[in-house]
């Protein structure tokens, strides 16, 4: 009779009674969570999430076997009862317990869509009433790449230490031509990677948190930003010389001025990003020093991570969404044109043929190698987007155009 | 005494840098990589902290490598006493130099993307490498083959 009458005191409302009947709850086991103190929105929330009955049944045991609600400490512990997948073991690999290693189950699943605006970790359950972080990206295309996890583990295994690796105590003095060109270089290159992790910095807070691999992998870009921004800095003080002119920064424009995050990549990581290896590999060649040379080959390593990223993205976007190959092109358009007009930098141009030649008086063979430099550059560029699936040889801005290879370099495909 | 080429002086080298500290601190390196000696083509294998295989393969295989460093038998050797004799390359006997000075490129691939892992373990290739100076090898071409 009591149980009758308890019964009858609580009032199902209709959107949860309608709720229920999807999602196979009973009415009694509604009337008891009622009874036991249950919002309706954390019914209706849990019900939405696809929690089961048996599983409410479930959690509910747990609490009476953990003696909630009787005499003693009022704990809440709720949070022990939250619907994740529970039971979890990643299992580490010969790289470690890597990102992809913990994307097990429901939380390895990217979706194609993030739903949230909050901070709210892939895979945890949502609380309402939580206030949102104001991010723009929330659709996959717009950043993913299927590398980013890897690639994050792999930035902080290879990272490296300027201050302590680079044996600096054995450089030697230079003639003075040519330590002023490796400072303008040096200048050049720091002024870039600064650039780069404060444009990387800016958008870090626009990309919502589904994704957090790809997040996770531009932080050590930008920590890689602030690492090269150190070292050329640091080499341009370490052996009688100091900084240089400023850049033009033409081509930093098309990166600052992007609104939409696959232009920036495009433009930052793939395009400046595939022209600044190929002149650390010359750097690396012509560096007068054995710690030079390791410095850029460090550099490179850096650098050619980033272009792996961009490229990956850019893949990504155009095989699930065709319709954006168009925009794509204009990026690299708008791009191309504002890193060739960085070419009116004469200070640095000048300076890597001082570099490429030993000294001014050969500057002449210097200016050659440097048009070298821009052949492989364009060429690298080339083949790189060929992998993403694009084809830019016939649109290549007029400026770079005339670099481009006229055949394949072997008649194989080898490259 | 390891002579060059052979999975055995591959093998030699693969060894020292598995037990080698400094190898594993420069992070890990995920890649096949071709060695093409003349006509002669191994694949040694990176996965992870080590270098987990040598063996010899033929043309075919080329385009499953992510990249090969290919040169003569004589500027194979030229490089390898290089290193030997200073201890580790000089200035102008890097991978990443050779790969610039010859004309004909060395780090070569049929794909522009696995091709740039030359560069991302660029530092643990030339440590690979440079490790051979501690081992006395024979050449199968030259004076003292």
């Amino acid at each position: 009779m009591a149980d009758q009458t308890a019964a009858t005191a609580i009032e199902i409302p209709p959107d949860i009674a309608e709720m229920a009947k999807t999602a196979a709850w009973p009415e009694d086991l509604i009337r008891t969570l009622l009874e036991r103190g249950a919002e309706p929105a954390d019914l209706k929330r849990y019900m939405g999430m696809g929690v089961s009955a048996d599983q409410v049944r479930e959690f509910m045991a747990q609490q009476d076997a953990a003696g909630v609600g009787q005499a003693g400490p009022q704990l809440d512990l709720a949070w022990m009862r939250v619907p994740t997948e529970w039971g979890t073991r990643a299992k580490p690999t010969k790289h470690g317990l890597t990102l992809d290693a913990i994307n097990v189950g429901k939380y390895g699943d990217v979706p194609d869509r993030w739903e949230y605006a909050s901070e709210m970790p892939r895979g945890a359950v949502p609380i309402l009433g939580v206030e949102g972080m104001g991010y723009t990206v929330y659709e996959k295309q717009e950043l993913w790449a299927d590398n980013a996890g890897a690639l994050y583990e792999e930035a902080i295994q290879r990272r490296w230490r300027p201050a302590s690796d680079i044996d600096w105590a054995s450089l030697q003095p230079l003639p003075d031509d040519l330590e002023r060109a490796i400072c303008q270089i040096c200048t050049h290159f720091s002024e870039k990677a600064q650039l780069e992790a404060d444009v990387l910095a800016g958008w870090e807070p626009e990309l919502s948190y589904g994704y957090h691999e790809v997040k996770l992998y531009l932080a050590t870009v930008i920590f890689e930003g602030a690492r090269h921004a150190e070292v050329f800095r640091k080499r341009a003080l370490s052996n009688g010389g100091g900084l240089g002119l400023q850049s033009t920064g033409w081509g930093f424009r098309s990166v600052t001025d992007a609104r939409n995050f696959t232009e920036m990549i495009s433009v930052q990581m793939l395009l400046q990003d595939g022209f600044t290896l190929a002149q650390y590999e010359f750097c690396e060649k012509y560096a007068p020093h054995a710690a030079e040379k390791l410095l850029f080959r460090l550099a490179m390593q850096d650098k050619a991570r980033h272009v792996a990223y961009a490229l990956a993205h850019l893949k990504y976007v155009l095989l699930h969404k065709h319709d954006r190959r168009g925009e794509l092109d204009r990026y690299l358009d708008k791009g191309e044109a504002m890193l060739a007009a960085d070419d009116k930098d004469v200070a640095t141009r000048e300076a890597f043929a001082v570099l490429f030649a030993g000294g001014r008086d050969n500057i002449a063979t210097g200016l050659q190698t440097y048009e070298d430099m821009r052949r492989r550059q364009v060429a690298q560029y080339l083949e790189r987007l060929k992998w993403a699936t694009m084809d830019r040889a016939g649109q290549l801005f007029p400026a770079l155009r005339q670099y481009a290879p006229q055949t394949e370099s072997n008649g194989t495909g080898a490259h | 005494m390891p002579k060059f080429p052979s999975v055995d002086w591959f093998d030699t080298v693969r060894n020292m840098v598995n037990a080698d500290e400094a190898f594993r601190r420069l992070g890990t390196v995920d890649a096949r990589v071709g060695m093409k000696i003349g006509d002669v083509l191994y694949e040694v294998t990176f996965e992870a902290f080590e270098c987990t295989g040598v063996k010899e393969v033929d043309e075919n295989t080329l385009r499953e490598l992510d990249f090969w460093l290919e040169q003569t038998p004589e500027e194979w050797r030229d490089m390898i006493e290089n290193i030997k004799t200073h201890g580790a390359a000089d200035l102008s006997h890097t991978l990443n130099t050779i790969d610039l000075t010859n004309p004909e490129g060395f780090a070569k691939s049929y794909d522009g993307y696995k091709r740039d892992a030359f560069y991302r373990f660029n530092q643990s290739l030339q440590h690979f490498f440079d490790s051979s100076a501690k081992i006395d090898t024979q050449f199968a071409v030259g004076a003292n083959a």
